[in-house]
């Protein structure tokens, strides 16, 4: 957590490609318009923060972003998300595969009803055949890279079940990683966890920036300016304010983000 | 505000006697209940025990006539008072096999179909018209069975059966015979239309208890539907889905009307399934009125508590795949 001090200044941000880009972008649920022509850039290789009030929307826009929302009837978002320069709202998108390079993690940990070996191969195995061996370099790499292998590395065919609330939100971390996502989307990832697994946690997402570009909705502002580069407020479905995290929380420009962090309200 | 307090606080002990008063009315209130849940417990107890105790105390006579042969004889003769079981329970068994071989795949994908697939308007209708189904009367299955299925299978589809696996070995044994209408095989199906409400709808209830964010991270790494189902509900809901199925078997194992209506009442053992046969409950159902001697009315009784075994030993298996999911689930 002392990282913050450390943390290099953000690169200046004409030079950061953008690795996810939204548009102008409206969400509904049914008649209810959840998201209000927001646009926000994800830059590659940084962590963004989304943070505001309940109900304005983070979730919502995390939802677009790898299309969770297209799993239920009545919803709908228009607009612009672009991955890479290409639209993936596009109804002709290849849904399995867009959630294959923008990975999620959940508020709760959510580990599958099987043994942590096949947490991760599950997943791995749904794209790519690998043989025995490179199947358990796979795990391991991707329960290394969650910083959980030591911890598990005696019991990989117990069940996932049989780990601790903050082992398993790492487990579900290292199943997103072994399917070698290029986005990952953390929705809360730290809300159900001890401070002792937050922190674990938030070590990990901030030393993930290296490999990945990364969303994170959060209700806690220290953990935003822990872990992100990047800060966008949203409050009742608008995206008010998107700067670097530093001025976000130091001078932001709007009166309502100022509000905001200050504990006025939310 | 601290005087209010301060009040509130000093009020009840200066009623010291109305409070202690009350107190021993509640205490009284709670030995009442107490007393009265723990009569109704004990009652289940006694019930189940009575059951068991006049089952087996009037089935004695049988027993000490025919002893275990009563297992195995296919005889059912009541002027010569011979009798044996085995017919009914192959029937019991056969028909009940049959019943879930239909509906369990049937129920699973109804449940499927209504909690992943369907779309939003179909849900509401397709989910009512399925409890209809098991709001039905068994008799009136019993009438339909016997008046529209049977006649039709007679007609159109058992010849077709027959002709089929004519030239098949095993098969041809399997589906031999005249075609009755009525029968082993008719009665499966009759029983499989009234389980699988039951099936659909607990499987339902079981599939629709799996947590919305764990088949979203299912989603969220790539899954198809398909995946999801297979790799995440169906494990995840193993338990509550072998205890469906385990309910719905005892239910076609003692169910009656219906059966009675469509399976023929022959106390024979048929290699053809299309044969008629009889069930323990058909048995005890159209006979009990005209069992004159002890010894078959004895019979009779004997034959209910083998299937009260039957369905205890049914229960006992489900209960012990139960629990061996349940430690799996847990380790």
């Amino acid at each position: 957590m002392t990282n913050v001090l450390t943390q290099e200044a953000p690169a200046s941000r004409d030079q950061l490609a953008q690795k996810m880009s939204v548009k102008n972008l409206d969400f509904f649920y049914g008649e209810t318009r959840a998201l209000k022509s927001v646009s926000v850039p994800l830059y590659a290789n940084q962590a963004t923060a989304f943070i505001g009030p309940s109900g304005c929307g983070k979730s919502t826009l995390l939802r677009v972003l790898n299309r969770m929302y297209s799993l239920y009837p009545r919803q709908r978002a228009e607009g612009e998300v672009l991955l890479d320069g290409e639209n993936i709202l596009n109804p002709k998108q290849d849904i399995n595969a867009l959630r294959a390079r923008v990975g999620m993690v959940f508020q709760k940990p959510t580990p599958f009803p099987m043994s942590i070996y096949d947490n991760i191969a599950f997943g791995v195995r749904l794209y790519e055949k690998l043989g025995k061996a490179d199947m358990d370099e796979r795990v391991e790499k991707a329960l290394r890279g969650a910083a959980i292998w030591d911890e598990v590395k005696d019991k990989l065919n117990a069940s996932g079940l049989s780990l601790s609330g903050g082992q398993q939100q790492r487990l579900c971390i290292a199943r997103t990683v072994a399917i070698q996502p290029e986005v990952i989307l953390f929705d809360e990832p730290c809300s159900a966890l001890d401070p002792i697994s937050t922190a674990k946690v938030e070590e990990l997402i901030d030393e993930m920036r290296r490999d990945y570009t990364i969303a994170i909705v959060t209700h806690n502002m220290q953990q935003a300016v822990r872990v992100s580069q990047y800060t966008a407020f949203m409050y009742l479905g608008e995206m008010v304010e998107f700067d670097d995290t530093d001025k976000i929380f130091t001078a932001p420009k709007e009166r309502r983000t100022q509000d905001y962090i200050t504990g006025r309200f939310g | 505000m601290a005087e209010a307090a301060l009040s509130s606080v000093a009020k009840p002990a200066a009623q010291g006697d109305s409070r202690e008063k009350v107190l021993r009315r509640f205490e009284l209130g709670d030995q009442a209940f107490h007393v009265l849940t723990k009569t109704c417990a004990i009652a289940v107890l006694l019930l189940l025990g009575g059951v068991i105790f006049s089952l087996i105390h009037g089935s004695i006579p049988a027993l000490q006539k025919f002893g275990f042969g009563f297992l195995t004889s296919q005889a059912w003769n009541p002027v010569t008072e011979n009798f044996g079981a085995a017919p009914a329970i192959y029937g019991t068994l056969v028909t009940s096999i049959i019943a879930l071989a239909i509906a369990v795949p049937l129920g699973l994908g109804i449940a499927v179909f209504l909690t992943e697939l369907c779309p939003y308007t179909l849900r509401r209708p397709i989910g009512i018209a399925v409890e209809l189904l098991a709001g039905i009367p068994s008799i009136i299955y019993g009438i339909w069975g016997m008046f529209i299925l049977a006649p039709f299978l007679q007609e159109h589809v058992q010849p077709a059966i027959i002709a089929t696996f004519a030239n098949v070995p095993l098969l041809n044994q399997l589906f031999s015979g005249p075609p009755y209408g009525i029968g082993i095989a008719t009665a499966g199906l009759i029983l499989s239309i009234m389980i699988l409400p039951l099936i659909s709808s607990i499987s339902r209830d079981v599939f629709e208890t799996v947590p919305t964010v764990l088949k979203e991270s299912a989603f969220g790494i790539g899954c198809t539907r398909w995946e999801v189902i297979r790799n995440i509900v169906a494990p995840y809901t193993g338990v509550g889905l072998v205890g469906g199925i385990m309910l719905a078997l005892g239910r076609a194992l003692g169910e009656t009307m219906a059966v009675t209506f469509v399976i023929g009442n022959a106390h024979k053992i048929a290699p053809s399934i299309l044969g008629p046969g009889t069930t323990i409950s058909a048995t005890i159902a159209n006979e009990f009125t005209e069992a004159d001697g002890a010894i078959y009315t004895s019979s009779l009784i004997t034959l209910g508590l083998l299937l009260f075994i039957i369905t205890f030993i049914v229960l006992s298996i489900s209960r012990l795949l139960l629990m061996r999911i349940e430690s799996q689930g847990a380790r």
